[in-house]
């Protein structure tokens, strides 16, 4: 359990939209007896994550809040994945940038758009049956068609709002004084399903779930109305592209089971599941890249 | 030479100012590439079009209907801002409700000696579309010649036409150079030739991309070429938006724009009477999409322009609630589908919010791009 974690279930006042951020090592990998060591770092807006890899095998990740400043929180996502691990920039062979701040990765060998980077990532994570990957990022929510080796046949965004992303999510957390890992299961607690709240726009839905707790619904009632206009949005996005089959959901908001079951329930299509870490998705994709890139640099030599 | 285009478009009103000084004419502006500017030069009478600026603003609010287009808004913002107040006259053809309401509500609040309503048809396609567009541009000749109080004779007219058609001769053969694998000119550069020709005395502009294409046949832009890209859309004189694209290794070779082909690649067909010709032209020219009907006949040019041109992708940028064209994309988008060419779809308002765009059509090329890292 996180220090925020704690601090939010002990009643301490930290500020409910924190999300538990995280590191991992793979123990059953030695970097150093590989051959190339890549890195990928998915600077977004809510949130940054870099992965390295270990000859195209998951070797470290970390998972964090993106900072006001894109070059600083790269470096400092890097640094927590090198962990104990004893490695440094160094020993990377190629590093690749993605993400809303993808061109203010320092050490950086390429920037490459989330979007093929989520593509990529998302084959790796769930196999090479994808074919639409839904990323429910911080602040835009991307529909993508890829192929069989992960690369963008077509995809869509969301456009001109962030509503119905991560950050709506957060700052109803912090509405409803709900940690945010605990949103998903609140909302499922409903004994009925509520309509939803009509805007997604966060600022009008705050005021029409201030209005509706006035009412004397409960949290739960509210966050299920809250997470089922988050998924119809959703599923509009993914309706003007089309969901294929098999269909994955990477990002934040796949964390979210408030979300992530209303949208199977209207789309009528289970999401593959993961044992990882949807976030990561993005930069793993980019680490994939950077071993590419690197691979691509050697045979040219 | 070809700096030229780049300098008329930025200084578009010090242009005009300057030609009304240096010949003592009239300065018309119009609101629709509908316009028959062959009579208008007939008339010794300069035509410019009135395009946006690309600015935040805040006169439109009162006047212009919140769901119509940013472009018919940002055009009518000009004229309440003042800056077209050399104009000696207005005028449009029939094209579409928003930008009509642009210009009955400049005509409504900036008072000029001549205002002009062309009821270009709607039905182009009809076969009594041609005579009908004679009348019209008839009535619009005797109107021109009250204005002016000088009669337009048909050899005025001839003149009109060639140059026109000179201009259009000319513009053609710098598109004919972007067919070439590595490209003389930018799609900017493209676009600021057109553009300024719709701002300029043609004979000045014709003789001035004369000598852009000598310079042409030598030149190149510097850079590769890359991925070789074609933009559809309404107008779209957007500089930072196709800077914004040409600065991700793709180049734009080919277009269809109002402020492009549409606007300039067909001809008039000079020779026999000289209003017969205008109006056919006029009629049968490569429609805008609110005379495209029943049969899409701009699809078929697009799609022999993209073949030509060799292009690897198709940009489509739609000024928010142009239905017209709405209602024409997904059958445009389907159409190069079927061709093997793929399609970004992206939507405009008056500026453009070059940081989302810029993702957009960089995981677009991505996808045009070699499969070499899978």
């Amino acid at each position: 359990m996180t220090e925020d974690y704690r601090m939010v279930k002990e009643g301490k006042g930290a500020e409910y939209w924190r999300w538990t951020e995280s590191r991992w090592t793979n123990p059953d990998l030695d970097w150093k007896q590989g051959e190339v060591v890549s890195a990928g770092v998915d600077v977004g807006s809510v949130s940054t994550q870099a992965v390295v890899m270990v000859d195209g095998k998951l070797y470290a990740y970390s998972n964090m809040r993106t900072g006001s400043d894109s070059p600083e929180s790269a470096n400092k996502a890097i640094e927590w994945a090198f962990e104990g691990t004893g490695l440094t920039l160094d020993n990377l062979k190629a590093t690749v940038g993605t993400g809303y701040g993808r061109v203010n990765v320092p050490f950086a060998t390429k920037a490459i758009t989330e979007i093929a980077c989520h593509a990529r990532g998302a084959n790796f994570m769930y196999g090479p049956t994808v074919r639409t990957v839904l990323d429910m990022g911080g602040q835009d929510c991307k529909a993508i068609h890829c192929d069989e080796k992960g690369k963008v046949k077509a995809f869509l965004m969301n456009d001109k709002c962030a509503a119905g992303t991560g950050r709506g999510m957060e700052v109803f957390a912090d509405l409803l004084g709900v940690h945010i890992n605990d949103v998903g299961e609140m909302s499922l607690s409903v004994e009925e399903e509520p309509p939803p709240v009509s805007s997604t726009c966060v600022v009008f839905a705050k005021s029409e779930a201030s209005g509706l707790l006035r009412e004397g619904w409960d949290k739960e009632k509210v966050l299920a109305a809250y997470c089922s206009a988050m998924a119809h949005r959703i599923v509009d996005l993914l309706e003007r592209i089309g969901v294929e089959k098999e269909f994955a959901i990477t990002g934040g908001i796949a964390k979210n089971p408030g979300v992530v079951k209303r949208l199977a329930k209207e789309l009528n299509i289970e999401p593959l599941p993961t044992d990882m870490d949807t976030q990561i998705a993005g930069a793993m994709g980019g680490a994939l890249f950077a071993r590419a890139l690197y691979l691509k640099k050697m045979k040219k030599k | 030479m070809i700096e030229m285009f780049k300098e008329w478009y930025d200084a578009r009103h010090e242009y005009a100012k300057e030609w009304k000084k240096k010949t003592g004419g009239k300065v018309l502006g119009y609101f629709c590439t509908y316009v028959p500017e062959e009579i208008v030069y007939a008339a010794g009478v300069l035509p410019v079009r009135i395009l946006g600026s690309h600015e935040p603003q805040n006169v439109t609010e009162p006047h212009i209907f919140a769901m119509f287009c940013p472009f018919c808004r940002d055009v009518l913002a000009q004229g309440l801002q003042g800056r077209y107040d050399y104009l000696d006259g207005i005028m449009i053809a029939q094209s579409c409700l928003h930008v009509r309401q642009a210009y009955t509500s400049w005509d409504l609040h900036i008072p000029s000696e001549f205002s002009y309503y062309l009821p270009m048809p709607h039905h182009v396609q009809s076969k009594r579309a041609v005579p009908f567009t004679r009348a019209e541009f008839e009535i619009f000749k005797t109107r021109l010649e009250e204005w002016t109080a000088k009669k337009i004779t048909d050899d005025d007219l001839r003149r009109g036409i060639e140059t026109v058609n000179r201009d259009r001769q000319m513009m053609k053969q710098v598109y004919e150079l972007r067919k070439a694998d590595e490209v003389p000119l930018t799609g900017l550069e493209a676009m600021q030739m057109v553009v300024s020709s719709q701002m300029t005395d043609k004979t000045e502009h014709a003789r001035v991309v004369e000598d852009a294409l000598k310079e042409l046949k030598g030149r190149t832009i510097g850079r590769p070429t890359g991925t070789r890209l074609m933009l559809l859309g309404s107008e779209n004189d957007d500089v930072e938006f196709i800077g914004m694209v040409e600065s991700l290794d793709a180049t734009i070779v080919q277009d269809d724009h109002c402020t492009g082909t549409r606007y300039f690649w067909d001809e008039v067909e000079n020779g026999g009477d000289p209003m017969d010709a205008i109006a056919a032209r006029y009629v049968k020219r490569t429609p805008c999409p609110t005379k495209d009907w029943p049969e899409r006949k701009r699809i078929g040019r697009i799609l022999s322009f993209a073949k030509e041109w060799d292009v690897a992708g198709a940009i489509i940028i739609q000024q928010k609630f142009c239905d017209p064209h709405e209602i024409d994309i997904p059958a445009i988008r389907k159409a190069l589908e079927d061709a093997g060419l793929k399609v970004l779809f992206l939507e405009l308002d008056v500026t453009v919010p070059v940081g989302q765009f810029k993702i957009r059509t960089e995981a677009f090329l991505e996808m045009l791009a070699e499969d070499d890292l899978f």
